[in-house]
């Protein structure tokens, strides 16, 4: 009898446990439905509590936005921690990410957290939602009022606190060890985590790599050689080729630029001329912007061309493509660590030995370096980086006009066990392109193995605006009478 | 006599022992039990690792004639999907018939018409009679689409239009399913199944012990022992029972075994069936083997022979479960938790729910559970009365 009570119990007790646990033992908290736009399916969302030691206006009442997509089957892999660029971006904005790295989803749960100042951890974008002010001087002004409002905060923010913050998300979110992937910016996090947690770290995926010791905001360089590389790319094809000197052309539109023709550019938008005149600056900006992407730059040969001719339509089409881009930075985020972690070490020889015979000139430092002046923080320097023998996959793109492939090639010597994916042609940030998602999946289960690279060659640059119609399909009048003598048979 | 008085739990267990070492030394009934209760999750396992493989693997075979005119088509048209042969002359239908599942011919003077915006024409040639149709048009229009978009972003840059104008808005879909809610459509045909089994390991056996026992003359002299007669049926019914049970059992294992084997994730599918889920599973379905045994015990003990009970009994396994996947398949939904009282929906819900990780309601599972043991015990019951009938004996 009383074994039939205890079995009666054991039956309670199976069914209790089965009709309790109505999904697997979940990591510590159980976090909200959410969703991020890009992805389709929930998310699990957290508020990650983060200590209030860096004075009243660094408030976080809410605590760091932390949003999690869970491993299909969780065989118990380490998690992929996103890390997003600029400083400024935020990493719930790297969502469509998803898509590409569906493979590593698998089995890995994908950890996005919002950096302090940025997206849904109390973005800091001081005023700044969707357009830049085209005026340098008014641009300061607005930045300093937006500094004095919250020197404080502006003073906390810091790579040093994004690490520390991640490593507090790890042990709340009940993680052992990580794979970080970075972006851009987010790599240098990357790169500073592994030299402060290194035991909390498995392995790291950087993209558009920002080493420790880069100054990557001397860009002027890197988008000269960026367009370089277009450009013999475009003679090697021989309709693009037709289009001439379209650099040279480049170089005079820019040096000639008036004040009437900054005035008359045209909005992509609404056709109408442009409510803020396109000084020189935006435009070579916005020149340099179309080479992070290899699907703009190859408009760019013939938008150049055509605006040398006096039709700036195209040029100002190509501009169309990066409207939305603008607001995804947080630019009191982007000032508070650019300026105390890069600008500072930058001097006045430097810029302008990087700037001297390039199409961009100090257009895009001035813009920072005007911002800084505007956003004095505290200098706050990091030390040489020690040795580290995580395996590290390292990836770029031949073209990439902020973080090219010499980034990664010279200055990550302290790290043996790292392989470099260099995508031909490739822009800024590539892990979406091809087989490189394939490769990332592969990298995070086997790291230790060397991966077989030959499927990054078969990535193509995208076909060149070769004229008003697009890209060029057909051959031109040389390859016409081949298709007659195939009518005619 | 139908009392209790006279029931002992020496004799009891005396029968029990009979009836059970009777049913577990058929052989040939054990096999079929064992045999039936692995053949399914085998086949769910396969097919679906079949199908997601050949649709991983799946390449179109695309035959473009007059590639040369358009020679940016042909190189952007070629994906790990679309094989692209260039050819410059050929038959559409021939190529069709041949290795080709789509044709695709570029007008006369394509590229011309293409520089000048007058929309050249695309011809497409199809088999809609084949399989591989359906599939090498979506392989196609996803690389054409995708350069077509390419070529409109192009043209409107050109003009000095953002594309951003040709989408007034965006779609974001969001999905409410959860990873292990996904499996439900695959994992359907599981509870029927199931229960199917208990029915089919148990159909030899409850044969066997009724219509069987008859034939051979041997359910005469048991009888005749100084007990009642409601130890007799339940005797049988535990006994047949127990190997419509074990058969699901092993049909739950093989399942709950085979899905990490099965590409799931691939799917999105989280397999969320938990330990503590299978064991519920398993001690569910025990009032159901019950049911199942004793309803097949009294209607082959109604039959006119040993053959008769074997085709009422066939019908009985099919009916219930065609009814339950019917109703599965046509979205009726019973969802008014009264209908987890009735045998069969009951533990056909519970199953469901169980096996894609949701949670069930313990007293609902507990009262579905004691509706299906009061069933069995009346029909314990009407069976006693029906053995007092001697023209049961007769039925030869």
């Amino acid at each position: 009898m009383v074994r039939i009570r205890r079995l009666l119990w054991g039956l309670a007790l199976c069914l209790g446990s089965a009709l309790a646990s109505p999904a697997i033992a979940q990591q510590a908290p159980a976090g909200e439905r959410c969703y991020l736009d890009g992805w389709g399916d929930a998310l699990r969302c957290y508020r990650v509590p983060v200590s209030q030691s860096v004075g009243q206006s660094g408030h976080f009442p809410d605590g760091l936005a932390v949003m999690v997509a869970p491993a299909v089957n969780d065989g118990g892999r380490e998690p992929l921690y996103l890390l997003a660029g600029g400083p400024g971006q935020a990493a719930s904005e790297l969502a469509p990410l998803l898509n590409a790295f569906r493979k590593v989803n698998r089995e890995r749960a994908i950890v996005m957290v919002d950096r302090r100042g940025a997206g849904r951890s109390g973005a800091f974008r001081c005023g700044f939602e969707r357009d830049m002010p085209a005026d340098l001087e008014q641009f300061s002004r607005q930045l300093a009022d937006c500094y004095l409002q919250r020197a404080d905060f502006a003073e906390s923010l810091s790579s040093r606190q994004t690490v520390a913050d991640l490593e507090r998300v790890r042990r709340y979110l009940g993680h052992g060890r990580i794979a970080l992937w970075g972006g851009s910016w987010g790599t240098r996090t990357a790169l500073l985590y592994q030299q402060w947690h290194p035991q909390s770290l498995s392995a790291l995926v950087l993209d558009a790599v920002a080493p420790i010791d880069s100054k990557v905001f001397l860009a002027a360089s890197a988008a000269e050689e960026a367009l370089r590389e277009l450009e013999r790319d475009c003679v090697a094809d021989p309709e693009c080729a037709r289009l001439g000197d379209w650099k040279g052309d480049l170089n005079r539109l820019l040096q000639g630029w008036s004040e009437q023709q900054a005035r008359t550019f045209p909005d992509p938008l609404t056709g109408a001329p442009a409510a803020e005149p396109v000084k020189r600056w935006v435009l070579a900006n916005a020149v340099r912007a179309a080479l992070y992407d290899p699907g703009a730059a190859a408009q760019l040969p013939y938008a150049v061309r055509q605006a040398s001719r006096g039709n700036y339509l195209p040029l100002s089409g190509l501009t169309g493509l990066f409207i939305n881009n603008a607001d995804s930075m947080a630019m009191g985020l982007t000032f508070s660590v650019a300026c105390a972690e890069s600008l500072n070490r930058i001097s006045a020889e430097e810029v302008a030995r990087d700037s001297a015979d390039t199409f961009l000139g100090t257009a895009f430092f001035d813009l920072f370096h005007s911002g800084c002046e505007a956003w004095p923080v505290s200098a706050k320097p990091y030390g040489a980086p020690e040795p580290r023998d995580h395996p590290v996959l390292l990836i770029s793109g031949s073209a990439d006009p902020i973080t090219p492939p010499v980034y990664a090639e010279r200055r990550l010597d302290y790290l043996p066990n790292r392989q470099h994916l260099i995508v031909a042609g490739g822009g800024h940030i590539n892990s979406r392109r091809g087989c490189i998602p394939g490769l990332i999946a592969r990298f995070l289960n086997t790291p230790a193995e060397p991966l077989d690279k030959t499927c990054v060659a078969g990535i193509e640059r995208p076909p060149f605006m070769v004229d008003a119609y697009g890209p060029a399909l057909g051959g031109k009048a040389g390859a016409e009478p081949a298709a007659e003598e195939v009518a005619s048979d | 006599m139908m009392g209790l008085g006279n029931f002992s739990t020496r004799r009891m267990a005396a029968l029990l022992r009979k009836e059970m070492l009777e049913t577990w030394r058929d052989r040939r009934a054990l096999w079929m039990a064992v045999c039936f209760s692995l053949l399914f999750p085998v086949m769910i396992a396969g097919s679906t690792t079949f199908f997601v493989k050949k649709h991983a693997e799946e390449t179109t075979r695309l035959a473009l004639l007059g590639a040369e005119r358009a020679p940016l088509l042909e190189q952007r048209l070629r994906s790990d999907t679309l094989k692209v042969d260039a050819l410059e002359q050929g038959e559409p239908r021939a190529l069709l018939a041949g290795d080709y599942d789509v044709v695709l011919q570029l007008g006369e003077d394509f590229a011309g018409d293409y520089r000048n915006f007058r929309t050249p024409q695309l011809y497409l040639y199809v088999d809609s009679s084949s399989t591989a149709t359906g599939r090498a048009e979506r392989h196609l229009q996803e690389r054409l689409g995708k350069l077509q978009q390419l070529v409109v972003g192009q043209r409107l840059v050109a003009r000095g239009v953002a594309p951003q104008l040709l989408a007034p808005w965006k779609l974001e879909v969001r999905d409410v399913s959860t990873p292990s809610g996904r499996g439900a459509m695959l994992l359907a045909m599981v509870p029927g199944l199931l229960i199917l089994t208990l029915f089919v390991a148990s159909l030899a056996t409850s044969v066997d012990t009724s219509a069987g026992e008859r034939e051979r003359l041997s359910l005469e002299t048991l009888l005749l022992q100084p007990m009642p007669a409601w130890q007799v049926i339940a005797a049988k019914t535990l006994a047949v029972a127990s190997m419509g049970w074990l058969g699901s059992l092993l049909a739950i294992a093989a399942m709950v075994a085979l899905m990490p084997a099965m590409p799931l994730a691939e799917l999105g599918i989280q397999q969320a069936t938990t330990t503590a889920g299978v064991i519920t599973m398993g001690l569910l379905l025990l009032p159901l083997a019950l049911l199942v045994a004793v309803v097949q015990i009294l209607l082959a003990l109604r039959s006119q022979s040993f053959k008769d009970a074997q085709t009422q009994l066939s019908i009985l396994q099919l009916a219930p479960v065609t009814v339950l996947m019917a109703l599965d398949m046509s979205r009726v939904e019973l969802d008014h938790p009264l209908w987890q009282l009735v045998p069969l929906v009951g533990q056909q819900q519970w199953l469901k729910s169980l096996l894609v990780g949701d949670p069930v309601s313990l007293p609902l599972v507990l009262a579905g559970s004691a509706a299906s043991l009061l069933l069995v015990a009346m029909a314990v019951a009407l069976g006693a009365r029906a053995l007092r009938r001697e023209s049961l004996l007769g039925a030869l």
